[in-house]
């Protein structure tokens, strides 16, 4: 019932020209003749007023209000068979493994726009044929409740690991030899690079001095030891344990306590940094969703129509107006 | 097929002159009820001619003298006056199925002015009254060629359409009692009883001598119509009829109704009355219509 458009109540408009048709016969049609007062007074035949004259021109007519409603309501037509949903970012080979696991070899394959599946097939399950089988290639957002769809949904992602990315360091330390164990210690979860100058590619500038920094030195986050070098970070507010203030030369943060423990001699204030680290530059790390199927849930509701024969029924309605006005002016010659 | 020609040169020539001309020439002498003959008896003044006059008339003595045309007016008192009335209604519209753009009225103008160019030959005075629009326009009556040209060109130019006026209209046109008057009366008579009816009858009872000249069309009298029209009284539009060889008897029926009580009501009153198809020859048809007058003179 949802997919009732509330304009197809228009459609009784189109007897309108059918009626117009028909009445301009009824008055044409009538001879002058001077003793037509002996003739007895008789209703024409109804059977040749309802005779339509110009029948090309009223069948235009009737599909020009058709278009023009079809346009407004905006249907919806099956036509995708089966699919393959692939996700931006998703390799061609691991595309094609998939599908060949997954059982749909010669389904059509269709790329999403955007990582967000969910919406895109809210947005456009009505395109597809009640039993056509859907599978989602890739990296899918994980939704807090569990999608519900018309159709059987089947969604894998390429379960091997990822190359970890390198992340970039310069210390500024005494201690940089701890420092350099410490980023050691963090891997393989972490890739760490510590550098000896600061790059353009250096994510972190770890600041274990007491004098204040270079002017020039510039990074998207800073850790410093100590907030006393930086006099903004006096007047942060302190947030989940942590100061954090915003510079030109980029983020910096520091342990809310001074007496905390340095994250070189504690394991705990180590994971504290690192922690800290991700939640402010990198964010949340993607989850991808395990193997998994959604069943086919004839409940579940029909998301907004897409427009999809919007530009052919726009193109269609230009084209009838133009053979209407045309056929028109000529019949007037 | 003289009666065909005769009738399609009615419908195909706009000059009435040639067609007078054309019809009066078939139809010779003496059908004409007129007591004086030539061109009057006790001279009175010359004067120039005019295009119309009749050769005969000129005065060649004075012409070989003055070398100009003179013609000899002669004092003359007619006591006819020749009244031609002309029903230009929308009904007289009517088409002859058969010939093309033969109408009732281009009929009836022929005629006219044919009894015109008798009644100036004869040298009598005769006026025009054409009744259309609801209006009736007065030409009064007067003598001579001039005249004659008046009344041509007035036929010619009649525009058909309307009804007929009403009673107090016409009785104030056809306001002629004191010489004793023809009335030509050219109509299809489809509205009987009618205004004009009334003035004819009345013009009668003032001992007057009203002709009626009633025109029909070979379709009408012979109730032969294409049934795959509809169609309408040009006089009122808003009713539409249908003609089927179902309703053709009942068409016949009452068209003959109507028309008995006309001719009864013109005999109960003693006028002359000449039914005519406008497909016949207008020479053949103004022969019947002078010769029922003379019928009906000498029986009076």
């Amino acid at each position: 019932m949802m997919n009732f458009s509330l304009w197809w109540l228009a459609l009784p408009v189109l007897v309108l020209p059918i009626l117009w048709h028909r009445q301009k016969r009824e008055q044409t049609r009538a001879a002058p003749l001077a003793s037509a007062r002996f003739l007895p007074k008789a209703e024409p035949k109804q059977l040749r007023v309802w005779r339509w004259n110009d029948v090309v021109l009223l069948l235009l007519r009737c599909l020009l209000l058709l278009a023009l409603i079809a346009l407004l309501a905006d249907p919806v037509l099956p036509w995708r068979g089966d699919s393959v949903l692939v996700l931006p970012g998703t390799p061609q080979a691991v595309v094609g493994r998939l599908q060949r696991e997954a059982g749909f070899t010669g389904a059509q394959r269709i790329m999403l726009p955007g990582v967000d599946a969910i919406a895109w097939l809210h947005a456009h399950e009505r395109e597809f044929k009640p039993e056509s089988r859907l599978l989602v290639l890739g990296d899918a957002a994980m939704p807090s409740t569990p999608p519900r769809f018309r159709h059987a949904v089947q969604w894998r992602a390429d379960t091997a690991q990822p190359a970890p990315v390198e992340h970039h360091v310069a210390v500024f330390s005494a201690r940089a030899d701890d420092w350099r164990r410490l980023f050691a210690a963090a891997s393989p979860a972490w890739r760490i690079v510590v550098d000896a100058q600061p790059g353009p590619r250096t994510e972190l500038v770890v600041w274990d001095r007491l004098e204040a920094p270079p002017g020039t030195l510039r990074a998207p986050l800073w850790w410093a030891s100590d907030a006393r070098v930086f006099p903004e970070l006096t007047q942060a507010a302190q947030v989940d344990g942590l100061r954090v203030a915003a510079r030109a030369r980029g983020r910096v943060w520091a342990p809310a306590q001074a007496q905390d423990a340095s994250p070189l001699h504690d394991a705990d204030a180590a994971r504290v940094l690192f922690a800290a680290w991700q939640r402010l530059q990198l964010g949340p790390q993607a989850y991808p969703m395990p193997v998994h199927a959604t069943a086919a849930d004839p409940n579940a509701p029909a998301g907004p129509a897409s427009g999809a024969l919007h530009a052919f029924l726009a193109t269609l309605l230009a084209v009838l107006f133009a053979l209407e006005r045309m056929l028109t002016h000529a019949r007037r010659r | 097929m003289p009666m065909l020609d005769s009738a399609a040169l009615v419908a195909h020539t706009g000059k009435l002159d040639l067609v007078i001309r054309h019809v009066l020439a078939g139809l010779g002498q003496g059908i004409h009820a007129g007591r004086e003959r030539g061109a009057g008896v006790e001279f009175s003044e010359y004067r120039a001619y005019a295009p119309g006059d009749e050769w005969r008339r000129v005065d060649w003595k004075l012409a070989g003298r003055t070398d100009r045309y003179y013609v000899r007016e002669a004092e003359r008192d007619s006591h006819v006056a020749v009244w031609l009335v002309l029903d230009a209604t929308a009904s007289m519209i009517e088409p002859s199925r058969s010939i093309d753009g033969l109408t009732k009225l281009h009929y009836a103008r022929v005629l006219l002015a044919c009894v015109a160019a008798l009644a100036q030959r004869q040298g009598d005075a005769f006026g025009l009254v054409v009744c259309n629009g609801e209006r009736a326009h007065f030409t009064p009556a007067a003598r001579g060629p001039r005249q004659l040209q008046r009344v041509l060109a007035r036929l010619n130019a009649t525009e058909p359409g309307g009804q007929l006026p009403g009673a107090d209209v016409l009785r104030a046109s056809l306001h002629f009692a004191q010489a004793p008057s023809v009335v030509c009366v050219a109509s299809d008579f489809l509205d009987w009883p009618s205004a004009l009816s009334e003035s004819m009858l009345r013009l009668r009872t003032m001992r007057h001598d009203v002709r009626a000249l009633c025109l029909h069309t070979a379709a009408e009298d012979e109730a032969s119509f294409d049934p795959s029209f509809a169609y309408r009284d040009p006089e009122q539009a808003n009713t539409v009829f249908r003609f089927g060889r179902d309703v053709r008897d009942a068409y016949v029926r009452t068209r003959v109704a109507h028309f008995e009580t006309v001719l009864r009501d013109c005999r109960a009153h003693d006028v002359p009355w000449l039914a005519a198809r406008i497909e016949q020859a207008p020479g053949e048809v103004l022969r019947a219509w002078m010769r029922r007058h003379m019928a009906g003179a000498r029986a009076a």
